[in-house]
């Protein structure tokens, strides 16, 4: 028992991936006791009639369409706001005009719930990709933004100065100490941004689309197909999962120093 | 000794100006020479602008007034003809032993085979073999300073300089690490300023120990160290070497207890 206890508490790959595992039987455990007791399957159905449900709709091919119409959207949209973020975080923290003037209008769009603006959006750009593309835009460029420039304004004053008493350029401390020491930070900004960008997605779909996960999720639950609507949020879960994991993996690849 | 003059320093002045508040003198009046392969300390109360001075050499702070000449050149900047070892130390985190010891040369921008070579060079002097492809943080506080002074030597500075190098270690290692640092003088054959607060380091490692006093910090006397190199760490407990120690404690005694703000 000692011994299982050790192995979940270690710092190796397998032992990430058996914890996530563990912690995936605990949830489909809770809810099939759950949906033993609760029996109307319109609030909660097991999850083997979920499983069917995502079966059938592969089958039908509606997995496929929609898969293609979400990922391409929040994948493109992800990687400008990626992109972006970076771009205006490297401008922020280069400047501290731009930064004091520009602070205050980033942190009041990053706090309005961008969400809300989803029919204003829709009404702009009609319903399909441009509409999905900037309401994911909006919502994960900040992170990035914000973790850019945080990151970079917190490099190491004796790194930099060690660096200009080796003669190094202004170009050379940017190359080797402040882009560096701000890696790690930037990611962690894109896995949040990542997450967001699900959300993200999902609301714009809502709102206006014809195919995706989030219309998938909201034609099925007008027809009160509970199975379905829980499928396709699993589907939406284990992206956000992958990435979370792969983001996670590469912050501690680039900054092992901060682990001990 | 009838080596050239390596280091000059010429009536320096140093005051921070501060916008709204009166000036602090930092430095006034600074005057002494390094020859050529000397070792020489700095020791003085906090506030005597010890590292101020360093800084100054090395060119990362300008000079309010007065000159640091490298071998009769002016010092502008920072420049290749001097290397600094930091108290805290400024290794890159995300670097190896080997890359941080090369970090100099590829700044310099060195092809990474002959940057390699030298760095091993001083990674054997400074007794690091077997830590290249280490990190700084799996290593102890007394490991990367020798991390750091490689990076140093590495880059072939006319002057080393050494801002308390070992003032964060523990008191041991801080022992072996001065005997480290007098072979690797003794190796190297370099040039070597040292600033540090420990009178007994300076005694034990210089070939002549400038005192300075506080606010503003001018020199108040240089000390001959008559104790002839190599020794070993015995030599702390010998009488004369005691002597001298107590000497220049006399002379900062007062300063150091004006900066604790203490009645003497």
């Amino acid at each position: 028992m000692r011994n299982i206890y050790d192995f979940f508490e270690q710092d190796s790959r397998t032992a990430a991936v058996a914890r996530i595992l563990l912690s995936m039987l605990c949830v489909l455990l809770i809810w099939k006791i759950a949906s033993l007791f609760v029996t109307n399957r319109l609030l909660l159905v097991p999850p083997e009639d979920v499983a069917q449900a995502l079966v059938a709709e592969v089958q039908r091919g509606a997995m496929w369409t929609n898969a293609v119409a979400t990922v391409t959207a929040v994948g493109t949209s992800f990687v400008v706001s990626v992109i972006l973020g970076i771009s205006i975080g490297l401008a922020l923290a280069s400047s501290r005009l731009l930064s004091l003037t520009g602070g205050p209008v980033l942190s009041a769009l990053n706090s309005v719930p961008i969400i809300a603006l989803a029919p204003l959006f829709i009404a702009w750009l009609g319903l399909g990709f441009a509409s999905k593309f900037v309401l994911v835009l909006m919502v994960a460029v900040f992170p990035v933004v914000v973790t850019t420039e945080a990151g970079l304004r917190a490099a190491d004053r004796q790194l930099i100065e060690a660096a200009r008493s080796f003669n190094a350029t202004s170009m050379q401390i940017f190359t080797t100490v402040t882009f560096p020491y701000a890696l790690p930070f930037i990611v962690s900004g894109i896995r949040v941004a990542w997450a967001r960008a699900l959300v993200g997605i999902v609301v714009a779909e809502f709102f206006g689309s014809f195919a995706g996960f989030g219309f998938a999720i909201l034609s099925a639950s007008q027809t009160f197909d509970t199975a379905r609507v829980l499928g396709y949020v699993i589907v939406l879960g284990a992206m956000g999962l992958i990435g979370s994991v792969v983001f996670e993996a590469l912050e501690r690849h680039l900054a092992p120093w901060r682990q001990e | 000794m009838n080596a050239s003059i390596r280091l000059r320093i010429e009536n320096l002045d140093k005051t921070f100006t501060r916008t709204g508040k009166p000036s602090i003198g930092a430095l006034r009046g600074i005057g002494m020479s390094i020859h050529e392969g000397e070792f020489v300390s700095i020791v003085g109360a906090s506030g005597s602008g010890k590292s101020t001075l360093l800084r100054i050499i090395d060119g990362l702070l300008p000079a309010s007034a007065g000159t640091v000449f490298v071998d009769g050149e002016p010092v502008t900047g920072p420049g290749p003809d001097r290397a600094v070892v930091f108290q805290h130390d400024a290794l890159l985190p995300w670097k190896t032993v080997i890359e941080n010891v090369a970090y100099g040369l590829t700044l310099a921008r060195m092809p990474w085979t002959q940057a390699h070579a030298i760095a091993q060079r001083f990674v054997d002097l400074t007794g690091l073999i077997g830590f290249e492809n280490y990190y700084p943080h799996q290593l102890s506080g007394g490991m990367r300073q020798r991390v750091n002074i490689a990076r140093a030597l590495a880059v072939d500075p006319k002057i080393l300089l050494l801002d308390e190098p070992f003032a964060a270690l523990d008191a041991q290692t801080r022992e072996i690490m001065q005997t480290e640092l007098l072979r690797i003088w003794q190796e190297s054959r370099k040039t070597v300023l040292l600033i540090t607060h420990q009178i007994d380091e300076a005694v034990f490692l210089s070939d002549n120990v400038v005192v300075l006093s506080a606010r503003p910090g001018t020199v108040r006397s240089t000390i001959p160290i008559p104790i002839s190199r190599p020794h070993s760490l015995n030599v702390k407990r010998q009488p004369e070497f005691l002597a001298i120690v107590d000497r220049i404690w006399n002379m900062i005694e007062a300063e150091v207890r004006a900066s604790l703000k203490l009645a003497p």
